[in-house]
């Protein structure tokens, strides 16, 4: 069992664009911190911030969970939100509801969930309509992929 | 190997907290009541030289008395130069002045800055991302990166600047000419800043510079300006002068934001200001520039015309400049033709990678530092959070780390230590002031 050594929890609003990408950049403070090679950074950096950037064009609210442990980096996560009724076609590249005010402000073209599929070692999406989404990724510290 | 280029002179140095609170890296602690430096996190940014009341900090130098083992000596004078000067002198009279004060030659670095533009316009429609891209052309941008955004590295463009192209092309060309070793040859860059100079002398990617060394323009200036009076006052106009204006692109280079105007159709910004650039740099980690391709950024707020080093007044220095630039073509046919020439056959990579700076207390087991990450942010939760200094931190956080890695104590504190305070006291009691 991986030994975990540093958990910490955030809080994402929905629709708050504004605040948008602060919980991807105190994660990645903390990585820095304590030496997380720059690439591995970068890469938890993307997941977290695409998740961030899902929950606030399109959920509630949303609890993210980081995870160091001996082994790896994990993100997860649990949303409070419409869900998502089909996830084979969301993770699909291009694939996207977002709005053309969405678009306008730079996201929403279908290529958060395939980047974050993309920078994770493990990826998890469960998803209940009308209830919410888990996300989990799974990030190795020994930089296998 | 040394990584920064300041000093402080502890005699000098009465333990003020100014270059401390000055400092944008938080790089310098102020321990016994001396300022010293924490050397990897040092940018050379020069906020502390510019902060210190007493004159304590000095800057790595290059002089006058380095240029005389060199058999050949080359000028490479930024653009700045030629704007400091006051009306009536004109760039003829500089490159005169150059000359007069020891430089056998005076290079146009107009085709370099050609050359460079067009191999960073190729890099940036080749580059597959990450975005934005950063321009390595202020010394200070590429340390800031370097120590603390390790994760934009690869954002750094890995191509020669301008001035080191330059550098390379002076031996290579005046070698040939004159049948000289390369290192009987000299190209001096005559810099706007201080930065700069460390840039040559301790390049970011620790390779050598194709320069040697640099000048201040403050320390060429008076010479420049006696040479020029002279010229003015009746004596025959040098019999050759270096065509140094051929066209507007070299002498408007930092009036008209340098590559980035080159690169207008790629999404471009031009940050200028260490503070600015912070800025900026925070929100490109949390992912809100995400269209922009390609960042010029200059630590002086007004660009390299308010570098340190340099003597006339910014905005006087930008509008004589631009009465210089006047209607000349952005491109003349000569500096074409040499740019076509020269462009397919020079390789403009950077010799190596620009790396992450390690920084002490980053490397090392992970467990460890999980440890003392978490026992600074119990720490930080115990002290005053007034930011006020008097330990020799700049900021209770930085203390909570420095505390955590056993480098300073609580009983530095003065919310924890009478102790700490009636030292303070005391000290304060024998500067005269």
């Amino acid at each position: 069992m991986p030994e975990v050594l540093l958990q910490r929890a955030f809080e994402v609003r929905g629709g708050d664009f504004d605040k948008a990408g602060e919980t991807s950049s105190e994660i990645k403070a903390l990585l820095k911190e304590v030496g997380i090679d720059p690439t591995l950074i970068r890469r938890a950096g993307v997941v977290t911030f695409e998740a961030e950037m899902n929950v606030v064009m399109y959920a509630e609210s949303a609890t993210v969970v980081f995870t160091l442990s001996d082994e790896d980096i994990s993100i997860e996560v649990f949303d409070r939100g419409p869900g998502i009724a089909d996830v084979d076609l969301a993770m699909q590249e291009g694939y996207s509801t977002a709005t053309d005010e969405m678009r306008q402000m730079g996201f929403g073209f279908g290529m958060g969930l395939p980047n974050i599929k993309k920078n994770s070692d493990i990826f998890k999406l469960e998803s209940e309509v009308g209830k919410g989404t888990r996300l989990y990724s799974a990030i190795r510290l020994d930089g296998a992929s | 190997m040394m990584t920064h280029g300041f000093r402080i002179d502890q005699d000098k140095c009465r333990g003020c907290l100014s270059c401390m609170r000055a400092c944008p890296t938080h790089a310098i602690r102020v321990r016994d009541g001396k300022a010293r430096y924490i050397p990897e996190k040092c940018i050379d940014c020069g906020s502390c030289l510019k902060s210190c009341p007493y004159g304590a900090i000095t800057a790595t130098t290059w002089s006058f008395q380095d240029m005389d083992k060199f058999k050949f000596k080359v000028a490479v004078p930024s653009p700045v130069l030629f704007g400091q000067f006051p009306a009536g002198v004109t760039p003829a009279h500089i490159v005169q002045g150059l000359l007069s004060v020891g430089f056998d030659a005076v290079w146009d670095y107009g085709v370099e800055l050609f050359l460079a533009s067009r191999a960073v316009l190729h890099y940036v429609e080749n580059w597959k991302g990450p975005f934005p891209l950063i321009s390595v052309s202020c010394p200070v941008v590429v340390r800031l990166v370097q120590v603390s955004y390790p994760r934009m590295i690869d954002q750094l463009i890995r191509l020669q600047i301008p001035r080191e192209i330059a550098g390379r092309e002076i031996k290579r060309r005046y070698a040939k000419e004159l049948g000289l070793r390369p290192d009987e040859i000299a190209a001096v860059y005559i810099t706007p800043c201080q930065a700069k100079t460390i840039s040559i002398l301790h390049p970011a990617e620790g390779v050598e510079s194709h320069l040697n060394g640099a000048l201040g323009i403050s320390e060429v200036y008076n010479p420049i300006l006696a040479s020029a009076n002279q010229q003015r006052n009746g004596l025959p106009p040098p019999a050759e002068i270096p065509n140094i204006v051929r066209n507007s692109t070299f002498l408007g280079w930092s009036v008209r934001e340098g590559l980035g105007r080159s690169l207008a159709r790629h999404n471009s910004l031009h940050v200028t200001g260490l503070a600015n650039i912070i800025q900026v740099f925070d929100d490109i980690e949390k992912g809100k520039l995400q269209n922009v391709e390609f960042l010029e950024a200059h630590s002086c707020w007004s660009g390299c015309t308010g570098g340190n080093l340099t003597v006339a007044n910014v905005y006087v220095t930008l509008s004589k400049l631009r009465s210089l630039v006047g209607d000349l073509p952005e491109m003349d046919a000569e500096t074409l033709a040499e740019v076509n020439s020269r462009y397919p056959l020079e390789d403009f990579s950077l010799e190596a990678p620009v790396l992450p700076r390690p920084i002490k207390g980053q490397s090392g087991d992970l467990r460890e530092k999980v440890r003392l990450l978490q026992e600074a942010e119990a720490v930080l939760k115990t002290l005053p959070g007034y930011n006020c200094g008097l330990c020799g931190a700049p900021t209770c956080k930085e203390m909570a780390k420095d505390i955590s890695a056993g480098e300073a104590s609580k009983a530095d504190c003065v919310f924890f230590s009478k102790d700490r305070l009636s030292e303070l006291y005391k000290r304060f009691l024998l500067n005269d002031r």
